[in-house]
């Protein structure tokens, strides 16, 4: 470049493991080391060496998911060891989120059928694995050991610790070795307020990533975007409690009026449509990992990441 | 680097002759020293005076006009690099692409759906911009007659693609008087293309492949008397794009190379398969003009949106109209659900209540566009305002029962409603989603 553009950027990103090898005491065939940015995508040129990572995202009760997806996928999306090996091998995730929707049923008490959930995630995949616990305080310390328990070794990344209840997750990843997502209200002053809390209970930044809130696109995406550059900016200017790599996941796509209301034949070129543009807009303003949960979004959105980033 | 307002006044004529916009020169040279105004303005400047003030006092990037009349746009003019420093203030322009090489129906089929594309969101209307016609046949006659069936169609902004100037000039021959973006000037080719954009006044993509020859061409054709440029980095992939085009605001908006003060062009229909996911980083990167080629419905709303996501104000949030809303057809029994007037809870909370079918009213109270957790912290959503609005917008005659559903988050105020409304409060979910889950138990329960 003829003209380097004018930054005063000091701090760095700091690198969160996710997913072990056999030789890293797992047995994943990959581990990501997500993180270690110097910079904004592509304002120095040392970013733009890693691609963002995308996750497809699942669930171990389909009755709690988009119909859209469980339509289209059938019989696939009812036997999660096969919704699994599809992610993988068919849409060409680069790591797999699963949701245990099971737990937000009435008067749930199945902790055994959580820990199965998990394994059989990790017998049907290689790939490593973002798990997302329960909502619901009364059975979270519970779940969460659980999930811990049946991921030890592989270094999972749990789901998902908030100011107002942090500590049962951030228990589990203690217990068991896992890195922790950290979820704020789209604000770069709460983002760090809760690294902040999760530091002071003995999470180290290694084992934190933040989630910011990512809004569906034309549902408040906009703030998302400006939340995750601000707190890029804020940890490039030296602020180590922002240091952390993010993750973006705008989980209302599709249930927004746009898709739900497509042009008949439409739906799923609209979900499409609407994960993707949201997922590489997010990367673009620096996510480390970005969640999809149709099975079509996946290629395109890879495709637009190797364009933007390349394919390493 | 920067002159002050005493500095440049002393360079004007001081006539006060207000030809400028400006009712004296003083305040003229304010306009100029904090970049709200252009020096070209000033029809009596002497060449010292234009040397002296020259880029040092126009916006650190140009604002160029394309097209004529109702649906010409307006690009550039910007001054941050992060939308959240301030705003970003002039959207990008999202321009179809013909070719032609195509017959003239499908020549037509596209202008007329650029033309008649209308995406109404958050109160909005959003469009696509124009039409650019490509000279991919080579034939100057050819890029003619395309131009021809492109205006017999629409009055909408064009951008003319073709290197040959001859073919330019066939262009122009039929939309010269409009205002079409000239694409363009190079290094081979700049001479003959400038004499065409200075004697149709047209504005210029100025394309190089990198910023030094881009620098020298900049140059060239502002002495050649173009001074509406817009810039095509020629990037070759969409990742080069977003490099060069952050370097170029980040230069340009520090006006440490003024050559590069124009507004950015992208032709995303280059990046072939890939040209959505190079449309949405021309979006969010400072493009400013964006061509690409026609886009299937789902793409194009969902391009639009980004747009008008990225380009929202973010110190001035979308605001709705208070009042009382109704979905369905509501009858006296039916929910009253009271809100604020931030349009994303409005459509966020009416898209959910339209998807449980359960007729209702919305009761949407002046917060001053903030969200429901913002006015509860600042004060602007309370009691008297939810009482004012009840009276105002004569809530008490549409329905006969006296419940108000209030946000989650509006909880605290819960008591105080019932106190100044006498009306009974049931708090409802703090998230939109929930919604029906909460009519159905709660309300029919």
């Amino acid at each position: 470049m003829a003209y380097d553009a004018p930054t005063d950027w000091s701090g760095t990103i700091g690198r969160v493991q996710i997913g072990a090898t056999g030789s890293e005491g797992g047995t994943r065939k990959v581990s990501y080391r997500i993180g270690g940015n110097g910079g904004l995508p592509f304002v120095e040129p040392n970013d733009g060496l890693t691609r963002p990572l995308i996750a497809y995202e699942l669930c171990d009760d389909p009755a709690f998911w988009s119909p859209l997806v469980t339509e289209r996928l059938g019989a696939t999306a009812a036997d999660l060891a096969c919704w699994t090996r599809a992610a993988e091998m068919d849409f060409g995730a680069d790591l797999v989120r699963l949701y245990l929707t099971s737990t937000r049923a009435r008067g749930f008490d199945d902790f055994d059928g959580i820990g199965t959930a998990v394994r059989t995630v990790l017998e049907s995949t290689d790939l490593p694995l973002i798990v997302e616990g329960p909502n619901e305080p009364a059975i979270e310390s519970e779940a969460f050991r659980r999930i811990g328990e049946a991921g030890e070794g592989e270094r999972l990344l749990l789901g998902t610790a908030e100011a107002a209840r942090y500590r049962s997750v951030a228990a589990a990843a203690l217990a068991y070795h896992h890195a922790v997502i950290a979820q704020s209200p789209i604000d770069v002053n709460l983002a760090k307020q809760l690294n902040i809390l999760l530091r002071e209970i003995g999470v180290p930044h290694e084992q934190i990533v933040i989630d910011p809130y990512t809004g569906a696109l034309g549902y408040g995406f906009e703030y998302s975007y400006s939340a995750m550059e601000r707190i890029r900016y804020a940890a490039l200017k030296g602020d180590g409690d922002l240091a952390m790599p993010m993750i973006s996941s705008a989980i209302d796509s599709l249930t927004i009026k746009e898709v739900r209301d497509a042009p008949p034949g439409e739906e799923h070129r609209t979900a499409v449509a609407w994960e993707v543009t949201t997922g590489l807009s997010a990367a673009v303003s620096g996510a480390a990992i970005v969640c999809v949960r149709h099975p079509d979004s996946v290629a395109p959105l890879r495709a637009a990441l190797e364009a933007t980033w390349g394919s390493a | 680097m920067a002159l002050k307002a005493l500095d440049i006044y002393k360079l004007l004529p001081k006539k006060n002759c207000k030809e400028c916009g400006s009712p004296t020169c003083l305040t003229f040279a304010m306009k100029l020293a904090s970049g709200k105004a252009d020096i070209e303005l000033c029809p009596y400047l002497d060449e010292n005076a234009k040397a002296v003030l020259g880029a040092s006092t126009r916006p650190p990037i140009r604002l160029v006009k394309v097209g004529v009349g109702e649906r010409s746009f307006r690009v550039g003019d910007e001054f941050v690099f992060y939308r959240h420093e301030k705003t970003f203030y002039h959207q990008p322009a999202i321009l179809f692409r013909i070719s032609d090489t195509w017959d003239e129906a499908t020549i037509a089929g596209v202008v007329h759906e650029v033309r008649d594309f209308k995406l109404t969101r958050v109160g909005q209307d959003l469009l696509l911009n124009g039409v650019a016609v490509a000279n991919d046949s080579g034939d100057p006659a050819a890029f003619g007659r395309a131009v021809a069936v492109v205006e017999a169609n629409a009055d909408l902004p064009e951008v003319l693609i073709a290197d040959d100037p001859a073919a330019l000039e066939a262009g122009l021959a039929h939309c010269g008087t409009f205002r079409p973006l000239l694409d363009g000037a190079t290094e081979a080719n700049a001479e003959a293309v400038c004499a065409l954009a200075k004697k149709h006044g047209a504005p210029l993509v100025v394309r190089a492949p990198d910023f030094e020859p881009l620098v020298a061409l900049v140059q060239r054709c502002t002495a050649l008397g173009v001074a509406d440029l817009v810039l095509d980095l020629d990037a070759p992939t969409p990742a080069e794009f977003v490099e060069r085009s952050s370097a170029v605001r980040q230069l340009a908006i520090a006006r440490a190379v003024p050559e590069l003060g124009y507004p950015v062009y992208y032709d995303c229909s280059k990046a072939g398969e890939l040209a959505t996911a190079a449309l949405s980083v021309g979006i969010l990167k400072f493009g400013s003009v964006l061509v690409t080629g026609p886009l299937s419905h789902p793409e194009t709303v969902a391009a639009l949106t980004l747009r008008q996501n990225i380009y929202t104000d973010p110190q001035k949030p979308i605001q709705m109209t208070p009042g009382l809303y109704r979905i369905g057809n509501p009858g006296p029994e039916a929910p009253m659900l009271m809100t604020v007037n931030f349009s994303l809870t409005f459509f966020t909370l009416q898209g959910y209540l339209e998807s449980t079918r359960i007729p209702c009213y919305m009761l949407i109270v002046d917060t001053e566009g903030q969200s429901v957790l913002t006015a509860v912290a600042a004060g602007k959503l309370s009691e008297t305002v939810v009482a004012e609005a009840i009276k105002k917008f004569e809530v008490e005659s549409a329905v006969e029962h006296r419940k108000l559903i209030i946000p989650g988050y509006a909880s605290p105020l819960s008591g105080a409603i019932e106190d100044a409304t006498k009306w009974t409060v049931m708090v409802g979910p703090r998230d939109a989603a929930d919604i029906g889950a909460f009519l159905e138990t709660e309300w029919k329960g």
